[in-house]
């Protein structure tokens, strides 16, 4: 009942392809997360199961946000990742997010693919880092074991970085299968950095 | 007691489980807070599903179910479906009370002897006035469908929705509910709400949920506030008052209505009379 007609959809072919929630709509448990104005389009699609906000929220929070590895290094996985997965939504939000992490403009072109990542990495842990993100990403097992063997990390960075990626790939699948459109400050930012 | 026995006991939430036993209806009254209609999708929960609920909701300590929709007579198995749902626990349906003709009064009989209420919806004691909002005919079949339910032992109860002036023709209508064989206890009485069509329509009081009366109410969509939540405007559901999508077990949504009664400010009662 909620759902987009099968024409809505089709008239904004650039539009997300289910309703975003807005402030006005946003169920009883989940309010708080619009109180400080457009949570984005994630939680506002996610609120329309409102019992999925609850769990999701903290999991993503933990997984991608601050600790005890530094967000810089958490941040070439993201977007890494994200541009391998062809996400648009992803890309261009943590595009932003990496510049402010304090990679430089040419680190946040190699990873977006605009250039080889051994022109902008010199360093030869943070090559291997990305060759991980790729092969986790495509997720082909010859690609895999290389790459693994070429880490010098230790397991507990594996792990966290590992469940980085595969959590960056399920919200690049839902980002992307349901158009999520990217904020204005984003796309103006963009802009800005010609990027 | 379970905290929801407690919040129950405490009159905190109340005791009735709201089911939408469907969302379409013969009518299509200009302050329908469903938007229902005959052509709309029906969105049915289905008899089983409905039976399994009151035995659960028993369970947990609720003591009373109601139905609405959409027109719940225009569900074929109605009346054999509620004489199951009350020997599990006292029901209350609500209904347009224009379906009533000879073949389902038969079929309505066995619930003389059962714990099932039928309020009615009756808005205004004259014709005219009344079938301007309700759909034309609809005050001879209430009027008529009234005392045949009552001859068969169902009580009956009336529901008035009223717009603002429509006050002083209060009188007038609680004279034909008591000669229908209707007193004065069992008239409910209550604004037009503004959501749905009647938002549309520019009708209505706005209404805050702290001003809806918290009752557990499921659709084929989800768990909502109230039974007056899960509303439709322009053929899209509202969600401000969806407490989940999940329904099954009932658990879940009561968790989800603890969670939210736990953070109501205190002395946040309704004012308008909503029920
Ligand atoms: S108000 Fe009741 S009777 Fe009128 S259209 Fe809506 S569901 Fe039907």
């Amino acid at each position: 009942m909620s759902e987009m007609t099968e024409r809505e959809i089709l008239r904004a072919p650039g539009g997300p392809r289910v309703r975003l929630i807005d402030a006005d709509s946003a169920p009883l448990l989940v309010r708080d997360h619009f109180a400080g104005g457009d949570p984005g389009p994630i939680v506002a699609s996610l609120a329309q199961v409102p019992e999925l906000v609850g769990p999701t929220l903290p999991f993503l929070g933990t997984v991608l946000g601050p600790s005890w590895i530094p967000m810089r290094e958490k941040e070439i996985v993201i977007l890494r990742t994200s541009a391998v997965m062809g996400c648009r939504y992803c890309t261009d939000t943590h595009t932003v997010v990496a510049l402010d992490s304090g990679l430089s403009h040419t680190e946040v072109r190699a990873l977006r693919g605009d250039l080889p990542a051994a022109a902008a990495f010199p360093d030869v842990d943070d090559r291997a880092l990305i060759a991980w993100c790729d092969a986790v990403a495509f997720g082909v097992e010859a690609d895999i074991r290389p790459a693994r063997a070429a880490l010098t990390i230790d397991d507990a960075r594996v792990v966290e970085l590992t469940l980085l990626v595969a959590t960056t790939v399920m919200l690049n699948r839902y980002a992307t299968a349901l158009a999520l459109p990217t904020s204005p400050d984003v796309r103006d930012r963009l802009l800005q950095e010609a990027l | 007691m379970t905290t929801l026995a407690e919040a129950i006991a405490a009159d905190q939430l109340g005791d009735r489980v709201w089911l939408y036993s469907n969302y379409h209806c013969n009518l299509a009254c200009s302050y329908c807070l469903t938007e229902s209609g005959p052509k709309v999708e029906r969105r049915e929960l289905d008899p089983a599903t409905m039976l399994d609920i009151a035995h659960e909701a028993k369970g947990m300590g609720f003591t009373r179910i109601g139905i609405t929709g959409g027109e719940p007579f225009l569900v074929p198995e109605l009346p054999e479906m509620l004489l199951e749902l009350s020997a599990v626990l006292p029901v209350l349906v609500l209904t347009n009370g224009t379906l009533f003709q000879r073949s389902l009064l038969e079929r309505m009989a066995p619930l003389g002897a059962a714990d099932v209420t039928l309020q009615i919806s009756l808005d205004h004691p004259d014709p005219v006035t009344n079938d301007v909002m309700r759909g034309p005919a609809n005050f001879r079949k209430v009027v008529e469908a009234v005392p045949a339910l009552l001859g068969l032992g169902i009580p009956v109860r009336i529901a008035t929705t009223l717009e603002d002036g429509d006050a002083e023709d209060l009188p007038r209508l609680c004279m034909l509910h008591r000669e229908l064989g209707v007193g004065d206890d069992d008239h409910v009485v209550r604004p037009i709400l503004r959501r749905g069509r009647a938002e549309s329509g520019d009708m209505g009081v706005r209404a805050r949920y702290l001003d809806l009366p918290p009752e557990l109410t499921l659709t084929a969509d989800g768990a909502f506030w109230s039974p007056f939540a899960p509303t439709v405007r322009q053929g899209v559901l509202d969600t401000d008052l969806l407490l989940s999508r999940t329904t099954r077990p009932l658990q879940r949504p009561v968790d989800a209505m603890l969670t939210v009664l736990g953070g109501r400010p205190a002395g946040a009662d309704s004012t308008l009379n909503i029920r």
